[in-house]
């Protein structure tokens, strides 16, 4: 192999760096509903998908602005979080249980996806799609920066709010023992539905993102399910910084093997690395 | 009764008695066809095509009385985009509702399984997309896809002859492929025939079905400068690789795509050049005869109603609405059900098909290469070589 | 193990392996092969993720190992099918035990992170298949092997292999189930760390459950293979495995050995009720909605809720996890009187134990007299609760020597100190909340000091709830009993072990004082019947009541060690405890 650029060293870096933000993204909500709510959520990327073609129909139809229609679909995810997690009180679901129940409710949300949109891909036509600019060498696509924004900003933002905030404190609280916040006062009940429309309306964002730069078909919704899950897992269940920290190290560490060697051997550095991190991990004995 | 409930009485016995999976009693006694497509899971976006196909075919086919004198029904199931359960399926099409003939599913794989399950029983299988001719091993089954029997040297071929033909054999050439069973191969051959013609590869790329991430490989694609891309890709591999080399201000002088979802990528501004394969497309002078221009017709005003993004006939309805014209003409030749009599027949005679004289003796019953090349021009794809059936006036262009 | 469950299974298999020769359409042995295939698949997931708890999210990886062995040995090499198969199970076992010998060791490796750990392998292993002469791209072809005769038709020998593997991992799943191995699992799923310290050799356990159940997966992969006949990494590596046998197990009941079996059978025949096309989508809508209906309405499973509609079992009770003897067995015998009371049971020497800097205990030498009640006090973050963890092998001690019986036991594994006759209680109770009361008990003295056989430890474990004042509470979920009753229990636990040595650690925290006067005659007892007792207090009349020598910890070091009295009365023990300016009152 010959020894690559230092640009496309950076270029490729760049571009993992773009991908992994987007695994973050969609693993946000994911990782806080399974931390701090007991909820394995395989909805979430369901609707991550269905908010993706909404948004996609409402430029097709009024053509506004993409990033608009999270005025009217964040909302609507937040309702549909909400509900969900209401079902999930008031059954008492276990947090396997739940696996069950959002894949349930996987498998009717793609059905509807497919009735209403046909199995074929669709793309969001926006002038997003063309935009970048040049950082010296580097090329920086809008789409993928407006994600990459997105993201950290989510992520730092729903840090602060958890560690610094009376709201999180009161959230994290009630997910370690919740009978003993409530004796201080924490409604877990209401706080548990706040955070859930809370998690839906980011799988919303994601969706949002995800439509920006790739093209939609009902059955990819289980494509991003094997290495979402990993960076969730890898940054820690109920950590807001921790699926974007990961999603990261997987997005990077993938493009550099598949700038420097055979693109097919990607996956094999970044899950050996997680396994590696993993193992590696200094434990309180 | 008033009309109008009348009516309702009768939806509503229908819908009751489809619920019961009961075959509503046909007047004669139909002819029945069997298959199964992926009507869900990942390979659904392209089987819906098949299933609109067929059903445009079986429509038309009743109208001019049928089979044999009888009404055709057609029994379609859904393999969930599953080899194993398009193999239980399709024994249970024979064993259980013992359907008269079979038809193919998609794709590949499984077309493999069904392929199995036929030979066992020693049925007909007319299959439309398979890609990999050497697998093909059952003396009764039949392509309507005319790739040739080895198209990882007859396409590239082809493609290379396209290119010298308007003076623009490449002088360098990338291989970028990812390692989907159907056209890994096909890139292996494009290889070799590269060489055979003097064409320096300056990089080789290999990816895995289902990457995500196309940055780092647009990014050494675009390093290389190569006058020539060939992208082994399938589905939106393809559209992906566009992307992320504009995402870098690149565009390769010449790319050329093995089997691209033909909808996103005409649809895509910076595809314009992108050259592909195809056995048939929706303009003169294949579209004019009559029975394509018919067709080309229906399927463009019935995908349209099925809220199909793509509503043009190309590769897949192609070959999909072939395949029952060559069912169709082997009953016709054979005056039978037989499927004995019908593979012996194909064997030895030709069927005229919208992509053309169609012959099935060469080995493992392929027989021509049909393969095309086209071109996306101002948002359509036209077929730029051989010149016998390019697009009226189009030529293969190069920036 | 009821004898009555193994001969219905083999009656059931002796039944169903005779419906090849039915001549039923194909179409039904291939769609039978499909459900004894999941049965298969989901009950081996099982063994290891439903009974302990280690979730696994990498049953493809085990699963394509085998078919991939299969694929190669049958497809390339040109092996007869049936030969490849224990080649596919010892394939994908090899590969379990590797995995799990290095996962199993890594305390920090529990939970999601395992599951993560399995998912990781998948890709892991997906990647070297298709980047290697293994399969390289372009898939194997199988459709050149010829398939066995086993029965009159191609469909029904696939049946048959089916069914024999099917049988063979439902008996299995009984069988672990029924035993030690089930009852450790169990234990290991409810509190591992606890299940460790009580006995339970759980790095062993959790070995032998991954490699049954990667045996098993590779088995079910080699049949597979030849069964679709065409094998791509692409389709054998998918999230599809992985994800639905975890499905069909959870809906079917993961505690129960014939849930995922359950499981498997309903959601395939879901499958194949919407094939047809025009139902396609409505089909999928409408599993997704049986799932959810399902899962809301039976939470435990479908087996379980069948079940439970026999009598039997009351509200807020468990079924018992430890199997009961089918003939009375002898009354449990009280442990034997000890060796000379007043000899050294247990010597700790320059014992020291820090968690990353800080300094937990340093240099503490303490010897315990066998007969004696050794009362372990000292203020808050002394390093009582330490010393017990580091005795009872909780975490190894950093530095030092133990030396129990003339054994060295510091740094040992903590079910072999649980072996040598050491047994504790936690200050924060820790019963297994998924078993009863009495199976609580009965695992201690199933994995204990005294390894008894289960029949044995039922009866046990009924002497010890006796003897703590818990009879009626046998059949209860821990979650049933108070803090008092819970504390009892963990005292129960600690001595159906039948310990030489057991170390109480704050036992009476939280009790009212009658209650405390209940435990002070309790520990009594439990010395008079000849266990050696060390126990951490702070309520002190109790400490004074029953301490024969006190040891007194300060900062993590030894402060002072005597009669009680007299350490009492140690203006550097009333200053450690009260503050400098108690100790110079003289108090």
């Amino acid at each position: 192999m010959t020894l690559p650029s230092a640009t496309l060293l950076a270029q490729s870096a760049l571009s993992g760096l773009f991908v992994g933000a987007l695994y973050g993204l969609i693993g946000l909500g994911l990782g806080l509903s399974w931390g701090l709510l007991r909820t394995i959520n395989l909805a979430h990327f369901a609707f991550t998908f269905a908010a993706a073609y909404l948004c996609y129909q409402l430029v097709a139809s009024t053509g506004i602005d993409p990033l608009l229609t999270l005025l009217a679909i964040a909302p609507l995810f937040f309702a549909l979080g909400v509900g969900l997690h209401w079902l999930v009180q008031r059954f008492d679901v276990s947090p396997l249980n739940s696996l069950l129940l959002t894949f349930g409710v996987t498998a009717i949300i793609e059905a509807a996806i497919q009735a209403i949109w046909s199995a074929d891909f669709r793309r969001l036509e926006s002038h997003y799609a063309q935009a970048k600019f040049k950082l010296g060498a580097l090329f920086v696509p809008v789409p993928e920066l407006i994600t990459l924004v997105v993201a950290l900003t989510l992520s730092f933002g729903l840090w602060a709010l958890l560690k610094h905030t009376d709201l999180g404190k009161a959230l994290r609280a009630a997910a370690q023992d919740a009978p003993i916040a409530a004796a201080f006062g924490v409604d877990q009940r209401a706080l548990s539905l706040l955070l859930a429309g809370t998690c839906a309306a980011l799988a919303a964002v994601a969706g949002v993102c995800l439509s920006l730069s790739f093209t939609l078909a009902p059955s990819q919704i289980y494509a991003w399910v094997g290495v979402v899950f990993a960076a969730v897992m890898m940054g820690g269940l109920g950590s807001a910084l921790g699926p974007l920290a990961a999603g990261i190290v997987i997005g990077v560490s993938e493009a550099l093997t598949m700038a420097v060697t055979a693109p097919s051997w990607a996956p094999i550095v970044s899950f050996t690395l997680l396994i590696a991190l993993l193992l590696l991990r200094p434990v309180r004995t | 009764m008033r009309p109008l409930l009348a009516w309702r009485r009768r939806a509503l016995l229908a819908a009751l008695l489809s619920l019961c999976a009961v075959p509503v009693p046909a007047q004669q006694n139909p002819v029945r066809i069997g298959s199964t497509l992926a009507l869900t899971g990942p390979l659904s976006a392209t089987a819906q095509i098949h299933k609109l196909v067929g059903e445009i075919y079986v429509e038309q086919l009743n109208k001019r009385g049928g089979l044999l004198g009888r009404p055709v029904e057609w029994i379609v199931k859904d393999d969930q985009s599953k080899p194993d359960v398009a193999r239980t399926l399709y024994e249970q099409l024979i064993t259980a509702d013992k359907v008269d003939l079979l038809m193919g599913p998609y794709a590949t794989g499984a077309i493999l399984s069904a392929m199995g399950v036929a030979q066992r029983y020693d049925k007909l299988l007319i299959h439309h997309t398979f890609g990999i001719p050497s697998l093909a091993k059952y003396d009764k089954q039949f392509p309507a896809w005319s790739l040739g029997p080895d198209p990882g040297s007859t396409v590239p071929n082809t493609v290379f002859s396209a290119l010298a033909a308007v003076g623009k054999t490449p002088k360098t050439i990338a291989v970028v492929t990812s390692k989907f069973p159907s056209l890994h191969f096909i890139s292996l051959g494009a290889r070799e025939v590269a060489k055979k013609r003097g064409i320096d590869e300056v990089l080789f790329l290999e990816w895995e079905f289902g990457n995500r991430d196309f940055g780092p490989i647009a990014a050494r694609i675009k390093d290389a400068q190569p006058d020539f891309v060939w992208v082994g890709a399938i589905g939106l591999d393809g559209n992906l690789l566009i992307d992320a080399m504009k995402k870098l201000d690149y565009t390769p002088p010449l790319h050329f795509y093995v089997y691209p979802a033909p909808g996103p990528m005409v649809q895509s501004a910076d595809a314009n050049g992108a050259l592909s394969v195809s056995i048939f497309e929706d303009h003169p002078p294949l579209n004019t005869p009559p029975v394509a221009a018919e067709f080309t017709k229906t399927f463009r005003e019935r995908a349209a109603k099925a809220n199909l993004p793509e509503t043009s006939v190309e590769v897949q309805a192609a070959a999909s609405f072939t395949a029952w014209q060559m069912l169709e003409a082997a009953v016709n030749g054979t005056k039978s059900l037989d499927d004995k009599a019908l593979a012996a027949w194909l064997k030895s005679n030709k069927v005229d098909t919208i992509q053309g004289k169609l012959r099935f003796d060469g080995p493992n019953n392929y027989g021509d290469d049909l393969m095309r090349v086209k071109q996306v021009q101002n948002g359509r794809w036209l077929i730029v070589y051989p010149p016998e059936v390019a697009a009226p006036g189009a030529k293969l262009v190069v920036k | 193990m009821k004898r009555s469950v193994i001969v219905a299974l083999l009656a059931g298999f002796a039944l169903l392996a005779g419906v090849p020769w039915l001549r039923l359409p194909a179409f039904y042995e291939s769609i039978l092969y499909l459900v004894l295939h999941w049965v298969l698949l989901a009950t081996s997931w099982n063994i290891l993720s439903g009974y302990s708890g280690y979730f696994s999210f990498g049953h493809g990886a085990f699963f394509g190992a085998g078919i991939y062995t299969t694929a190669v040995l049958a497809g390339k090499f040109d092996w007869p099918f049936l030969a490849t198969l224990p080649v596919s199970a010892a394939v994908a076992t090899a590969l379990g035990v590797a995995l799990g010998a290095v996962v199993f060791r890594a305390r920090s490796v529990r939970g999601e992170l395992f599951a993560l750990l399995t998912l990781a392998v998948t890709f892991v292993l997906a990647t070297i298949v298709l980047n290697t002469p293994i399969d390289g791209g372009p898939g194997i072809y199988l459709s050149a092997v010829p398939v066995p005769h086993l029965a009159p038709t191609q469909p029904g020998t696939f049946y048959l292999l089916a069914l024999v593997g099917a049988t063979g991992a439902l008996l299995i799943a009984y069988v672990v189930q029924q035993s030690r191995l089930g009852v450790g699992l169990f234990a290991i799923h409810d509190d591992e760390d606890a299940a460790e310290v009580m006995g339970v050799p759980t790095f062993r356990y959790k070995l032998a459950a991954l490699a049954i159940s990667c045996a098993l997966a590779g088995l079910a992969g080699g049949v597979h293979a030849l069964f679709i006949s065409y094998v791509t990494t692409g389709e054998v590596f998918s999230i599809n495995v992985p994800l639905t046998v975890i499905l069909m197990s959870v809906l079917g009941g993961t505690r129960h050995w014939a849930g995922p079996a359950v499981g498997a059978t309903v959601i395939t025949a879901l499958l194949y009720a919407f094939t047809k096309g025009d139902l396609a989508l409505a089909g999928k809508a409408t599993t997704g909605a049986v799932l959810i209906a399902s899962i809301l309405f039976m939470p435990q499973g479908i087996l379980p809720r069948l079940l439970s509609r026999r009598p039997a079992l009351a509200p807020g009770t468990a079924p018992a996890v430890v199997p009961s003897a089918d003939a009375a067995a002898p009354s449990p015998a009280s442990p034997s009187p000890t060796a000379a009371h007043g000899t050294t049971l247990l010597r700790a020497s320059a014992v020291g134990k820090s968690f990353f800097g800080v300094q937990a205990l340093a240099g503490v030498d303490i010897e315990i007299r066998r007969g004696e009640i050794l009362g372990l006090i000292g203020p808050n973050g002394s390093g009582k609760s330490t010393f017990i963890n580091v005795v009872s092998g909780h975490f190894p001690a950093t530095t030092g020597q133990i030396q129990f019986e003339g054994r060295e036991i510091a740094r040992l594994a903590a079910h072999r100190i649980a072996h040598a006759g050491i047994a504790r209680t936690y200050q924060i109770p820790r019963p297994f909340a998924h078993l009863s009361v009495r199976d609580n008990v009965a695992a201690a003295a199933m994995f204990g000091g005294a390894a008894l056989s289960s029949p044995k430890a039922r009866q046990e474990a009924d002497h010890w709830l006796a003897f703590a004042g818990l009879a009626d509470k046998a059949d209860a979920l821990p979650v049933a009993l108070n803090l008092h009753q819970r504390k009892f229990l963990e005292l129960a636990r600690a001595l159906a072990s039948r310990p030489r040595l057991v170390l109480l650690d704050e036992v009476l925290c939280g009790l009212n004082p009658s209650e405390i006067d209940d435990a002070v005659a309790l520990i009594r007892r439990i010395r008079d019947a000849g266990t050696t007792v060390v126990f951490v207090e702070h309520v002190m009349r109790a400490v004074m009541a029953l301490s024969d020598r006190l040891v007194v910890l300060n900062h993590g070091q030894l402060l002072a060690v005597g009669p009680a009295a007299d350490v009492m009365q140690r203006p550097d023990v009333v200053a450690a405890y009260l503050g400098t300016a108690h100790a110079a009152e003289g108090h």
